[in-house]
């Protein structure tokens, strides 16, 4: 039997939680930024997914998609261009101890 | 013969959501750092199974390629000191899964209603449509896209320059 | 010239414009000039106006300017009734202004604010002349209220000193009080008859009843009060003689107490048919005349003398309205606008040639080095004596006849007494003044007369005190004025009280009697101290302590009232500072306090913010699928 498009929701769906649990619940920096990649898969994955199974003339979920990918590539530099720069200040990546916007 | 795709679809499962929690969860920088890559792979597969292939593809080029890689270098330039595991995790984490926890729920009730749907997947490639899509009606968002990772990369560049220059 | 009416005010509108914006840089002593000629020009059309009233028949006119305010029922406009009286008091006002005006180009000619006197002046004389010309209520206080704040600006005019600006103040205060009186009697006119025109209002005073029209009556009255310095609104007009000479002239003699006196007349209508407001008006007016004509006895500034007794004649015009003669209230006006001009010029013709002593009690024998002054105002002081054939005896007599006439006793008595006094008082400050022995030599030696531009206005004033009496008042109740301004004051209802010439001839008599009394006994105590002044002062002892003090009066007001209301505003300010500043206040304590709190959650901790946006993503999937569910309904 072919697989439901349920299912392929379903896993992007807890991909999406899983990602989002990393961005709140880990200190390392670099380690956020990788749960955010996660974030971005799952909504890919629904993306393509319902493209495929309601739209097969243009395609336009997946066109999404592929400027999703434009967009987490320029994020990733930029992201970690900014953790880079910060490791400089004090040599740390944990978020709890990067305070100075306190107030 | 289907079975085989819905089998490959729950190996493909386990391992999206495995290395995911991995990700999460593991011990050392690398190891995540790794799975997240075993991720990306994993979701091109389920690109595939969909029909897919040139998404997939991208997926593959960009995710497993140049996103690893950068992460592998953000990792590589911010060693940090051992310390233990509890100290992985942030000082809100009680709070996190407070709020955390509904959105779970939340997700496995959307996930039920599409247990019924038909099979995804449609006829044909996606390369042709894709290719129309792109360089027809979204040419000007294709050359914004373009303009948009220039502007990531000179960003990325001046962030991280020294200032003894 | 009817029709031109408004040019007579616009030619002081248009001098206080220009003295005004232009006086102080370019045109200097012009301003004088400039002032004076407009004045003077519009003398010249108020006596155009005033024949050409006269020949045509007595009539009344409306000449609008325009529709002022329209607002659903309520409609003004800015229009003149130029009927009989109107024209008298354009010619009164106009021609005693010109000679002031002229008078104080050389008074004033060493002052540095001397554009400024002007300027003032000019705007003065313009809504004096709105008020004497408009046809309704509300145009008339527009003159009302703008000659109260010339008065102030005028009175206060020397602000470098205290007592000037302290004067002024009290001047205004007393004035809107009586503001408030005009005011009240002005809104209700307006909500009984509908308009605040004379002629419709008069035309309709059947349709109110007595007690709405009581009310009117004496909240105008009180308004007169204010402005006519009647009891108790009395004491800011003494005090406002810190004000330069020909401004105690003309404002505080000729014309703006006037206006009082005015407003009654006009309104006679309404205040004849409103019962007892008559009575009110005769009783406040004759009180005041001898009230103020004690005090006038022993004053020894030459300009409070004088200013006393303005409130004493003001009192006898009030008085003539009170009793039912409102012709010789206007024909008293009229003439003491003359010789109390005259008297107050010449007082500072005195002044001015003493170089600035007012104080009688270092004047005397002045009449031989001011010869002119002298005698011009020995002919005023005689008209305010009521000497015949003075202008001051024909308008006097005809008031205290028309008391006893009118079944009034008591008021004509205390007519006569007043005439007593006011003789007596007049001779004692020409005596004072004018002779015996210098009692300071070095201010005698360096007296001088005023110059001619000074001393042609008072022979003007003179010739008019002397003869306008006669011109216009002779014989008793039939002379031109009786017949000019009849018609305005005559109506159903007016008992014609036929008299024999009998009757009248002894009145007069009386009225001579009077005033040839009270010069006597002031020539007995002053040249031959039989009895001497200062003893009589000692043996009065209180009383004459209580004379000049001013009865107390500003005493009791500023102990009373004022101290009272301090004290109000004093709770009213802590009032403000403690609770409606302290609102303000407490708000913004608790804003700081709101925002010390809110602070609280920038932790800086980057992962408390994302954990701040699941929340609201949170949030959105509960609303979202509650809407979906049917559990929240749109």
């Amino acid at each position: 039997m072919a697989v439901p498009l349920g299912a392929f929701i379903a896993v992007s769906a807890v991909l999406f939680f899983i990602g989002t649990a990393g961005v709140l619940v880990r200190r390392n920096a670099v380690v956020i930024l990788m749960s955010v990649e996660l974030m971005l898969n799952a909504t890919n994955l629904a993306l393509v997914a319902f493209s495929r199974r309601f739209a097969s003339i243009d395609e336009r979920g997946s066109v999404f998609v592929v400027f999703i990918f434009v967009v987490a590539a320029a994020e990733v530099a930029v992201g970690l261009a900014i953790i880079l720069s910060a490791y400089r200040n004090r040599p740390t990546v944990d978020v709890d101890e990067i305070r100075q916007m306190k107030g | 013969m289907d079975i085989f795709g819905a089998a490959f679809f729950a190996l493909l499962t386990i391992g999206t959501i495995g290395a995911g929690v991995g990700v999460v969860l593991a011990n050392r920088i690398t190891t995540s750092a790794l799975l997240m890559a075993f991720t990306f792979l994993n979701v091109a597969g389920m690109f595939v199974l969909l029909g897919a292939e040139t998404v997939a593809m991208f997926q593959v080029l960009i995710y497993v390629g140049a996103i690893t890689v950068l992460i592998l270098y953000g990792v590589m330039f911010t060693p940090q000191s051992p310390r233990p595991y509890g100290l992985f995790f942030q000082t809100q984490k009680y709070w996190a899964a407070l709020f955390v926890v509904p959105i779970a729920i939340f997700v496995a009730v959307v996930a039920f209603e599409f247990r019924d749907s038909a099979a995804a997947g449609g006829s044909g490639g996606d390369l042709v449509p894709l290719a129309t899509s792109i360089f027809g009606d979204f040419a000007f968002p294709f050359e914004v896209a373009s303009v948009l990772l220039l502007a990531a990369m000179v960003g990325a560049i001046v962030l991280v320059k020294r200032d003894e220059e | 010239m009817i029709q031109n009416v408004w040019v007579i005010p616009a030619l002081p509108l248009a001098a206080f414009l220009i003295n005004g914006l232009f006086g102080r840089r370019w045109l200097h002593r012009w301003t004088g000039i400039i002032a004076s000629a407009a004045v003077g020009l519009s003398a010249l059309l108020a006596i155009g106006v005033f024949f050409e009233v006269q020949g045509g028949g007595h009539e009344s006119t409306t000449v609008t300017l325009y529709e002022w305010i329209g607002v659903g029922d309520f409609h003004v406009s800015v229009a003149a009734l130029v009927d009989p009286l109107s024209s008298v008091m354009l010619l009164v006002v106009t021609v005693v202004s010109f000679l002031i005006f002229v008078y104080s180009n050389a008074y004033m000619e060493h002052d540095h604010g001397f554009y400024r006197f002007f300027t003032w002046l000019s705007l003065f004389v313009f809504a004096m002349l709105i008020l004497v010309m408009a046809d309704n209520y509300l145009l008339m206080f527009v003159g009302w209220e703008g000659v109260g704040l010339c008065s102030y600006l005028l009175i206060g005019f020397w602000f470098e000193r205290p007592e000037p600006y302290v004067a002024a103040k009290k001047a205004f205060v007393m004035n809107r009080i009586g503001d408030w009186g005009y005011t009240i009697g002005m809104i209700t006119t307006f909500l009984v008859f509908g308009s605040m025109q004379f002629t419709e209002v008069f035309e309709h005073v059947d349709i109110a009843t007595e007690a709405n029209l009581t009310l009117i009556c004496l909240a105008f009255f009180l308004g007169a009060t204010g402005k006519s310095a009647q009891l108790p609104l009395h004491s800011w007009l003494p005090d406002a003689m810190e004000g330069p000479t020909p401004v105690s002239a003309l404002i505080h003699a000729a014309t703006m107490v006037t206006a009082g006196v005015y407003l009654v007349a006009r309104s006679m209508p309404l205040f004849e048919a409103a019962g007892p407001s008559l009575a009110v008006v005769g009783a406040v007016g004759a009180v005041t005349a001898i009230f103020a004509a004690t005090i006038a006895l022993v004053q020894f500034d030459i300009k409070r003398v004088m200013a006393y007794s303005t409130v004493s004649q003001l009192g006898y015009m009030f008085l003539a309205l009170g009793v039912g003669a409102p012709v010789a209230a206007i024909f008293h006006l009229a003439t003491h606008a003359f010789f109390k001009a005259l008297l107050f010029l010449g007082s500072g013709s005195v002044i001015h040639g003493l170089g600035g002593e007012q104080d009688m009690r270092k004047m005397g024998g002045l009449r031989r080095k001011l010869p002119v002054t002298y005698w011009t105002m020995l002919l005023a002081g005689g008209a305010l004596a009521a000497l015949p054939p003075l202008a001051g005896f024909w308008s006097k007599d005809e008031i205290v006849a028309a008391a006893f006439l009118g079944g009034y006793p008591v008021l004509w008595a205390i007519g006569i007494l007043t005439a007593v006094l006011t003789a007596f008082y007049v001779t004692r400050a020409m005596w004072l003044t004018f002779h015996g022995e210098p009692r300071d030599h070095h201010l005698y030696d360096h007296a001088h007369e005023s110059p001619a531009v000074m001393t042609l206005p008072l022979i003007a004033l003179a010739v008019g005190t002397a003869v306008l009496g006669i011109a216009i008042g002779f014989p008793p109740e039939a002379g031109f004025i009786h017949r000019f301004l009849g018609p305005v004051f005559e109506h159903e209802g007016a008992a014609e009280h036929a008299v024999e010439a009998a009757t009248i001839l002894t009145l007069a008599a009386v009225s001579v009697a009077a005033g040839v009394l009270g010069i006597l006994v002031g020539l007995s105590m002053y040249v031959r101290h039989r009895p001497d002044p200062a003893a009589v002062s000692r043996a009065a002892g209180p009383f004459y302590r209580l004379l000049v003090n001013k009865y107390f009066v500003d005493e009791l007001y500023d102990r009373r009232i004022v101290d009272a209301l301090r004290a109000a505003f004093g709770a009213m300010w802590a009032f403000d500072i403690h609770i409606i500043d302290g609102l303000a206040n407490r708000l913004g304590w608790l804003a700081a306090v709101g925002g010390s709190g809110l602070r609280r959650a920038q932790t800086g901790i980057v992962g408390n913010y994302a954990l701040t946006i699941v929340a609201g993503l949170l949030v959105i999937l509960v609303a979202y699928g509650g809407y979906a569910a049917g559990i929240f309904t749109r």
